[in-house]
C-alpha cells in the first residue's frame, strides 16, 4: 500500500511571516500572533486534505529552521552565529554547548496539543506527527564546548528529547536526522569529532522504545540503520540501503527544485519496493521550505496522486 | 594611487529606511508611478552614503537601496528567469527564487545606473560596488532550462562579464563579486573558480570576492588561482575562530569582517581593535582591508550605523600604533599589479 504522508516543514506563508513581522516590531499582541498561527494551521491542514496527504506534521510554522526555537528550551546552551544548512541557501542559528544540558520548560507539548485540536476538527482521518530535531544532527550542528566527544553530546540531546518526547501528544514523533546520511555539509564547515554510528543507532532506538519514531534522512543514503522505526530515505540524492527491511518512507518527490515530477515515472520508481515493503510512505525528499509556496503545493498534491495502489 | 593603511569599507546592503519600504510596497501594489519610486530610491541612496560618510567609511556604497534583494535584483534584470514566489532563507527573511525557464540573455546594464548615481553624489574618490557572481546566481535559482550547471554557471559569468565591461568604461574602479554559495559543493568549486574567472576576463580594476558563512579551508586552496585582488571574508560571526586558513594567503587582500551583521549587540570599540591585532599574526597591515562581515540590511539602522562607526573608530586607533612604524598608507592594488 502506499500512503502519501508529509516530512518536516511546509513553506511559512507570506502572509504569516507579515504577521510575526508587526509582532517583532510590537504592533500585533501575541494573543494576535497565536491566533494568526492556528489560522494558518488550519488552512494548512484543510490543504493537505484535499491533496490527500494522510500523515501530517503541523508545518512547523511556529519554527525559523528544524533547531529553533527548540535549542532556546535547553539550559547549558547558548543559540549563536548563522551558518548554511546543508549547501542551501538556507541559515539556521546553532547551539553552542557551553554546559550539561537539561530540558527547561517549554512551550512545544502545548503548540503540539493545538494543533492536534485543529486537526480533529478539520481532517480527523489524519495522523499528525510531532517534529524534533535529531540527536545525531543537534550534535553535528552544534558547536561542543563541553562535552568530551560529540558522541557525548548526541547521547546528552537524546537524554532531553527524551523527556520531551514522553509530553508530546502525538503516537509518532517525527525525528530530522539528515546526520545520518550526511553528517554536515563540508561547505560549512570541517569537522574532525564523530558520533560513533553504533551509539548513534542505539540512542535512536531507545527513543523510539518511548514512542513510534519517524526518523527522517536526506542529502544521501543512510548511514545508521535504527530498528524498530519509520526510516525515511531521500530517493533523489540518495538509496535505500539493501540491508533495510524495517518500514520505510521514501523522499520521492524533489523538494529542491521546481521542475514538476511525472505521476506516471514516480508510480514506476515507487513499483519496485511495493515487492519488499508491505507499506510505502511517499515523501518529499527533505524539507519543502526550500520551495516556493505555491510549487511546494503542486508537489504535495502530486504525492498525495500515488496514495492508495 | 594610496589610501590610508587598513582601509574601510562596507560589504554592500545596508537597512532601508522605513519610507522606502513602504514606497517598494506601494510600488508592488501599483500605487505609485515608476519616476516617483525610482526618485525615492535615489535619495535614500544618498541618504545611505552620508551615512556611510559620515561614519567615516574610506570606501562606500549607496547601500544596495534599489536592489530588493542580492540574487532577486540580478535575476529580474536577465532575461530567461522566472518568478514562482518567495522562498524562506532564515527565520523570517524570504526572497524571490528565480527559475532558468530559457537561455539567459543580457539586455540591459544590471547596476550602471546605481554606480553612476553614487560616483556623481559621493564625496569619496573611490566606491565600492558589490555585484552577485556567476555561481551564486546559477546555485540560488533553480534550473528548468540548463542541461547542467555549468553551461548554467558559464552562461551567467559571460552576463557578468559584459557588465563589468559596461562599469569599467564608466569610470569604475573597485567591484565586489558576492560569491557566498560557491563552496556550497566541494566537488563544484573549480566550477565556481572557471566563472568567476571567465567573468573578470580582460578587466583591470580592483575586484573584490566576498564570500560567507561557509568553510573557508575549500576556498583557500584556491587562493592563488582566483583572479581577484580580494578576499572579504566574515570573521565576527564565527568569533574569530579557525583563522588558520590565512596562513595560504599571499600577495591578496584580507577584507577582514569585523562586526556580526546577525547579530544586534553593539561591538565595542577594543573589541573590534583586539580583532585586528588578531588578524596582524596572519596577514601584514598593507594588506588588510577592514569591514563588516556581510550586508547590514537586516539589522535596525540604527545599530548598523554604531557598528561602522565603531568600526571606524577602531581602525583609527590601530592606525596610530601603526604611524609610529612608519605605516600610514597603502597602494590600492587593481588587477593590472596581481
Amino acid at each position: 500500500m502506499i500512503v502519501p504522508a508529509l516530512i518536516g516543514s511546509l513553506p511559512r506563508p507570506i502572509g504569516l511571516a507579515k504577521k510575526l513581522e508587526q509582532y517583532y516590531i510590537g504592533r500585533l499582541d501575541e494573543r494576535k500572533l497565536e491566533e494568526a498561527y492556528r489560522e494558518y494551521t488550519r488552512r494548512a491542514f484543510e490543504k493537505l486534505r484535499d491533496a490527500k496527504i494522510k500523515v501530517i506534521t503541523d508545518g512547523l510554522y511556529r519554527w525559523d529552521d528544524i533547531f529553533n526555537p527548540f535549542i532556546r528550551f535547553i539550559d547549558g546552551i547558548e543559540v549563536n552565529g548563522l551558518f548554511k544548512f546543508y549547501e542551501n541557501n538556507f541559515f539556521y542559528r546553532s547551539p553552542v554547548v557551553r554546559g550539561e544540558i537539561a530540558l527547561k520548560e517549554n512551550p512545544i507539548p502545548e503548540w503540539i496539543s493545538i494543533a492536534q485540536e485543529i486537526k480533529e476538527d478539520v481532517y480527523p482521518e489524519a495522523t499528525l506527527k510531532a517534529v524534533l530535531p535529531g540527536p545525531v544532527t543537534l550534535a553535528y550542528h552544534s558547536i561542543n564546548e563541553y562535552y568530551k566527544t560529540l558522541t557525548d553530546l548526541a547521547e546528552a540531546y537524546a537524554q532531553v528529547i527524551g523527556e520531551l518526547i514522553k509530553e508530546l501528544d502525538v503516537k509518532i514523533v517525527e525525528l530530522q536526522e539528515p546526520s545520518l546520511a550526511a553528517e554536515i555539509s563540508e561547505a560549512t564547515k570541517n569537522i574532525e569529532d564523530r558520533v560513533d554510528k553504533e551509539v548513534a543507532k542505539n540512542i535512536i532506538e531507545d527513543l523510539g522504545r518511548i514512542k513510534k519514531l519517524w526518523v527522517v534522512t536526506y542529502f544521501g543514503t543512510p548511514q545508521v540503520l535504527p530498528e524498530g522505526v519509520i526510516l525515511n530515505v531521500d530517493l533523489i540524492e540518495g538509496s535505500v540501503p539493501e540491508e533495510y527491511s524495517g518500514e520505510i518512507g521514501l523522499g520521492i518527490v524533489d523538494a529542491r527544485t521546481t521542475k514538476m515530477e511525472r505521476a506516471d515515472r514516480l508510480r514506476d520508481k515507487i513499483r519496485k519496493y511495493l515487492a519488499k515493503f508491505e507499506t510505502i510512505y511517499v515523501t518529499p525528499n527533505t524539507l519543502l521550505d526550500f520551495l516556493p509556496e505555491s510549487v511546494a503545493w503542486k508537489k504535495l498534491r502530486l504525492l498525495g496522486r500515488l496514495g492508495g495502489e | 594611487m594610496e589610501l590610508p593603511i587598513l582601509p574601510t569599507s562596507v560589504i554592500g546592503s545596508y537597512p532601508k529606511p522605513r519610507w522606502l519600504l513602504r514606497m517598494y510596497k506601494l510600488r508592488e501594489l501599483g500605487k505609485i508611478p515608476e519616476e516617483d519610486f525610482k526618485e525615492a530610491v535615489r535619495d535614500a541612496s544618498i541618504s545611505v552614503l552620508r551615512e556611510h560618510e559620515r561614519a567615516g567609511i574610506d570606501i562606500p556604497w549607496d547601500g544596495e537601496m534599489g536592489r530588493s534583494e542580492m540574487t532577486e535584483y540580478f535575476t529580474s534584470k536577465i532575461k530567461g528567469f522566472k518568478f514562482y514566489g518567495p522562498v524562506r532563507v532564515w527565520g523570517n527573511a524570504y526572497f524571490n527564487k528565480a527559475a532558468a525557464v530559457d537561455k539567459l540573455e543580457y539586455e540591459e546594464p544590471l547596476v550602471l545606473d546605481e554606480f553612476l548615481w553614487v560616483k556623481e553624489n559621493t564625496t569619496r574618490e573611490i566606491v565600492k560596488i558589490p555585484i552577485t557572481g556567476p555561481y551564486t546566481i546559477a546555485e540560488w535559482s533553480f534550473n528548468e532550462y540548463y542541461p547542467d550547471k555549468e553551461s548554467f554557471v558559464m552562461d551567467l559569468a559571460e552576463i557578468i562579464n559584459k557588465e563589468l565591461k559596461v562599469l569599467e568604461k564608466h569610470g569604475a574602479k573597485f567591484v565586489q563579486l558576492d560569491e557566498p554559495a560557491m563552496l556550497n559543493h566541494p566537488s563544484e568549486v573549480p566550477l565556481a573558480v572557471d566563472a568567476i574567472n571567465r567573468a573578470v576576463k580582460g578587466i583591470k580594476m580592483k575586484v573584490g570576492l566576498h564570500v560567507c558563512y561557509s568553510n573557508y579551508n575549500l576556498l583557500a586552496d584556491y587562493f592563488d588561482e582566483i583572479k581577484v585582488t580580494q578576499f572579504a571574508l566574515e570573521f565576527a560571526n564565527r568569533n574569530f575562530r579557525d583563522m588558520d586558513f590565512l596562513k595560504k594567503l599571499s600577495n591578496k587582500e584580507l577584507g577582514f569582517g569585523v562586526v556580526d551583521v546577525h547579530n544586534p549587540r553593539v561591538e565595542s570599540v577594543e573589541e573590534i581593535r583586539q580583532a585586528i591585532k588578531k588578524v596582524f599574526t596572519y596577514l601584514e597591515p598593507e594588506w588588510v582591508y577592514i569591514n563588516p562581515d556581510c550586508g547590514l540590511k537586516l539589522l535596525d539602522r540604527k545599530i548598523a550605523y554604531q557598528k561602522l562607526v565603531n568600526m571606524v573608530q577602531a581602525v583609527r586607533g590601530v592606525r596610530k600604533e601603526l604611524e609610529k612604524e612608519g605605516k600610514t598608507t597603502i597602494e590600492f592594488r587593481t588587477l593590472k599589479d596581481i
